[in-house]
């Protein structure tokens, strides 16, 4: 469990750049996702915003939940629209014309992170504009009604990975999409989540201050997705970090740190069973899921040793 | 035309995720089994689960059902949450010797006074049916039965094996609730005048198309604030000022920011906002918070 | 002023030059590329202070221009052909969003079967797009008119994308000679690039809300009204640079029309080789004129009806087809003309598909023969002129 001092207001600001008012499910991880990446952001930021849950949650005209400049125009094409702000903040900075020092911001979920935008991200992060992506990662399409994307995990049934007689649900495993951004040799990575709330407002702050781009991979709950009682989104992203399932890292260059390090994961069944997305499983197939999931933690975990020095 | 040449309209009163969808489309699905012709389609937009929905029905004994638009004078409202009926015109446009059903607590008596007008009032205690037979507050199906009850419309039957189809194994539950909810409908004949509606749906007017900026940028950042997204709650966090030690995690990890501080130092939620989604009161280290249902 | 001898695509990096454009997105694709390449020169040898952001996809290019324009930064692109089309769905983001890029397209061919070689089928597949989509024939009107564009684009009541069409290889790949403007001259003629709502952290917009079914017909009226209204902007703009250079441009452009009864009417470079039949059947005494659609989106109806007036027929050439329907030019004109109680007999031609050529005696032949056609009444159907039976 995080350590919380206990006065919050003392910690964060209480200023809302993403205002009450939103569409959003009730108990949406990713709104609030959103919140605190937005208090962490500032107000001297512009925003790309690719479409999905938060584009249509926040903006019906004539109204906008958004407190910061807002640009949504499409799916797959956030990334290159954030670079192209960049750009163009450069040469109006050069000329004179622009004197703020703003950081432009990416967003997307993983739909349009690790399936329609990917080729769109991997050329922003490879041209090295000074931007941060953020994925809100809810782990399938629940814009559209819950359809699989790479990011959906093994064995959860969504509405085109049903689970069935004879399928587990999704087949494939997730798309590691910090791993791939690491292999783009950026100067940050990092993984978080709202569960976490400090540790994920901390990597917003550390994104800001570098220059290049920054890849953040936030995972975010979505109760009606994952057919959970809204009440429970926190306690969801808070097992999804405490099983393993979703490790909490960092990665700045080559090196690698794990910012929640359990001696003894939970197992994986105590994430599961809190969602109607898993509800299907087998025993035999979560212990398999299971063995992958220590697997890719060890992994994970040498990487952040082997580089403590 | 004959009474046979009708085609009955329906409108339903639900919220994101509460199955009204489903209601209307094992409604038509019942009425086609009938020999009838009938339609089932939602209002589609963006909100969300806990957000107000409509959705609509045709009924025709001998007519194909032609109109492809929402239904604005029903015969027949249906309204599967309470609360529903104090955030938005439940009955407007329901016309006159129409039949208004309502998933309530209240007496009929008591409902009165709140819907009285130039129509049938159907009360059905649906919630604790469904939590009876269902084991859980879904009223959906529950609420097709005091349909039946009060209109007549398909018999009660013909919901069989549209229940069964949809919901499989639980398909007994759902049969049982229905059966009960027709059992245990009261229905009596109003005669209230309706003078003027009290809440429409849309109250806003509208920009012309000169009045679009360029490009329909919106410049009032944040206006959604004006947007009362508190209509979406079934329950609302209550605060014991006792229990509370002001620590500030509900405003924390309140998805709507819409918990703020007083002056005297406790975290209450903004209702105007609060969709009522539970959060606070889950995470509260102290279990101040707890959460009641509305109405 | 000097002329002075240059491949089209570099007239039209040196007008982008003169214009200090600020932000260039681009990607690879034939036959656009010379401009792009000579423009990532100028950048990299600090002759023209832009981001030069070399993306991964025409898809991208139109969206990193989004970006770009939203922010308040000059922007140009070019493409062709499958470029365009991979950037279609961003097309209309950017006029539905108002932002004034401006774009050349090196017209080309649609696969399948791929063919690098010029023909309008890009350009007439963007047409519903809601940019302004201006023609030119020759280096010189690509110069001019490329200048022209961001005056027109930026105009605060048009603020609207503009796509400059060349045909590729016949235009970007033909060394001629242009004259070029002083770089004072052009200052004074095209002044900065102010966006009315910039993204911009001192006054916070939203830009790309979506438009539920209340508001949608609104924002689709405005963006109409905008598209049509600025034809008189255009007018302005092309009336104010022929007073700089004493070059004039006009929307229909007519050539040794007044007197004639029968009209060939045709877009693009090819134009210039209709001339030479054109020049050569009036001397032969034949009542022969030619027009030419400079301005495509907004479609200039009235002065279209002006220039045919006076014509018996009017022989339209188009270089696309509308696969299973009528050729596009022709079915805009038929539509502009069919309101009027007199107006001429229209023959459909399709042509020179995928860089086939027409030379000065081939246009000559598709005149005779669309008289013949006329004189028989055969208007039914078009004919796709040279296609081997």
């Amino acid at each position: 469990m995080e350590s919380l001092a206990i006065y919050v207001p003392r910690l964060v600001t209480t200023k809302e750049y993403f205002a009450p008012g939103h569409r959003a499910c009730m108990g949406c991880g990713e709104a609030l996702a959103v919140r605190l990446v937005c208090k962490a952001l500032g107000r001297n930021i512009i925003i790309a915003n690719a479409t999905g849950c938060m584009e249509i949650v926040s903006s019906p005209l004539p109204s906008t939940s958004w407190e910061v400049p807002w640009i949504h125009t499409l799916f797959e094409n956030t990334a290159a629209v954030a670079s192209g702000i960049e750009a163009g903040i450069k040469v109006l900075r050069r000329k004179g014309k622009y004197t703020k020092r703003t950081k432009v911001v990416a967003m997307a979920g993983d739909g349009g992170t690790a399936d329609i935008g990917f080729q769109a991200l991997s050329g922003v992060l490879e041209r090295g504009h000074d931007l941060i992506y953020i994925c809100f990662d809810n782990e399938a399409y629940m814009n559209t009604g819950i359809q699989r994307s790479s990011s959906t995990p093994l064995g959860a049934s969504t509405t085109t990975s049903p689970a069935g007689k004879v399928s587990i649900g999704q087949t494939t495993w997730k798309k590691n999409m910090p791993a791939i951004a690491v292999a783009h040799d950026i100067p940050y990575v990092a993984t978080a989540c709202h569960s976490y709330p400090f540790d994920l407002m901390n990597k917003i702050s550390k994104a800001i201050e570098i220059k290049g781009p920054s890849y953040i991979h936030i995972l975010s709950v979505c109760p009606t997705g994952w057919r959970l009682p809204s009440d429970l989104t926190i306690k969801a992203g808070r097992l999804a970090i405490e099983t393993g399932i979703f490790p909490l890292y960092e990665v700045e260059k080559d090196r690698y740190t794990l910012n929640l390090d359990f001696p003894q994961l939970r197992p994986i069944e105590d994430y599961f069973k809190l969602q109607g997305r898993f509800r299907h499983l087998s025993k035999e197939i979560t212990s398999q899921i299971q063995e992958r999931v220590a697997a890719e933690y060890a992994k994970l975990k040498k990487k952040a040793t082997s580089n403590n020095y | 035309m004959t009474e046979k040449d009708k085609t009955i309209e329906i409108r339903w009163h639900g919220r994101g995720g509460q199955g009204a969808v489903t209601s209307a489309e094992l409604l038509a699905l019942a009425a086609i089994e009938e020999g009838k012709f009938a339609q089932a389609f939602p209002s589609f937009g963006p909100e969300r689960r806990g957000a107000p929905v409509l959705v609509f029905n045709r009924v025709s004994d001998v007519n194909p059902i032609r109109a492809r638009v929402s239904v604005t004078n029903p015969d027949i409202v249906v309204i599967l949450d309470p609360g529903l009926i104090y955030i938005t015109d439940v009955t407007s446009g329901l016309k006159e010797g129409g039949v208004l059903i309502i998933n309530t607590t209240k007496t009929l008596v008591d409902i009165t006074s709140e819907l009285n007008g130039p129509w049938k009032l159907a009360v059905v205690n649906a919630t604790s049916i469904a939590r009876e037979m269902l084991g859980v507050p879904i009223v959906n199906t529950t609420m097709l039965g005091a349909l039946v009850k009060a209109t007549g419309i398909i018999e009660l039957e013909s919901l069989t094996e549209p229940l069964k189809e949809r919901f499989g194994a639980r398909a007994k539950g759902n049969i049982d609730a229905c059966r009960k909810a027709y059992e245990e409908t009261e229905i009596a004949e109003l005669s209230g005048i309706v003078e003027k509606p009290r809440k429409t749906f849309e109250t806003e007017t509208f920009p012309s198309w000169q009045e679009l900026l360029p490009g329909c940028v919106v410049t009032e950042a944040g206006n959604a604030k004006q947007y009362r997204t508190g209509d979406w709650k079934s329950e609302r966090p209550v605060l014991d000022h006792q229990k509370c030690i002001k620590c500030g995690i509900c405003y924390l990890f309140c998805p709507e920011g819409c918990i703020g501080q007083n002056e005297d130092g406790y975290f209450e939620a903004n209702l105007y906002y609060c969709k009522g989604c539970g959060i606070c009161a889950r995470e509260c280290w102290t279990e101040a918070i707890k959460m009641v249902e509305e109405e | 002023m000097k002329r002075t001898g240059m491949e089209g695509s570099f007239a039209i990096a040196e007008a982008i030059k003169l214009a200090r454009v600020e932000a260039v997105a681009a990607y690879p694709i034939t036959p656009q590329t010379h401009i792009v390449e000579r423009l990532a020169e100028f950048v990299a040898n600090g002759e023209l202070d832009a981001e030069y952001i070399p993306v991964e996809s025409e898809h991208s290019a139109m969206s990193a221009c989004l970006g770009t324009s939203a922010v308040g930064a000059r922007t140009f692109t070019a493409t062709a052909s499958q470029g365009l089309e991979l950037m279609h769905e961003v097309l209309y983001v950017a006029s539905g969003l108002r932002l004034p890029i401006v774009m050349t397209v090196a017209n080309r061919a649609l696969s399948a079967p791929l063919s690098i070689w010029t023909d309008h089928s890009d350009a007439m597949a963007t047409r519903d797009c809601g940019w302004i989509q201006i023609f030119a024939e020759n280096a010189q009107q690509a110069f001019d008119l490329t200048l022209c564009a961001f005056r027109i684009a930026e105009d605060p009541i048009v603020l609207l994308p503009t796509m400059f069409h060349i045909d590729g290889f016949y235009v970007s790949h033909t060394i001629e000679s242009v004259e070029f403007l002083e770089q004072e001259v052009v200052d004074k003629f095209l002044p900065e690039y102010r966006h009315p709502y910039p993204l911009d952290p001192d006054k916070p917009v939203t830009i790309g809300a979506f438009g539920p079914p209340f508001i949608y017909t609104e924002a689709k009226k405005a963006h109409e009204a905008a598209l049509r209204s600025s034809k008189k902007v255009i007018l302005r703009v092309w009336q104010e640079f022929s007073k700089l250079s004493g070059r004039h441009y006009s929307p229909v452009e007519s050539y040794k029309a007044e007197d004639a009864d029968v009209l060939l009417l045709c877009m693009g470079s090819f134009s210039e080789t209709a001339m030479m039949a054109i020049d050569k059947m009036q001397a032969e005494g034949q009542k022969v004129g030619l027009i030419r659609l400079r301005l495509w989106r907004p479609f200039p109806t009235e002065e279209l009806r002006q220039a045919v007036s006076k014509a018996q027929v009017l022989i339209i050439l188009d270089r696309a087809l509308s696969l299973g329907g009528t050729p596009p030019v022709c079915s805009e004109i038929q539509a502009a003309l069919y309101p009027l109680k007199t107006r001429p007999k229209i023959v459909s031609f399709v042509g020179s598909l995928g860089g086939r050529e027409i030379s000065a005696q081939g246009f000559e032949e598709v005149i005779r023969h669309g008289v013949d056609k006329a004189k028989q009444g055969e208007l039914d159907e078009f004919e796709i002129i040279g296609v081997r039976e």
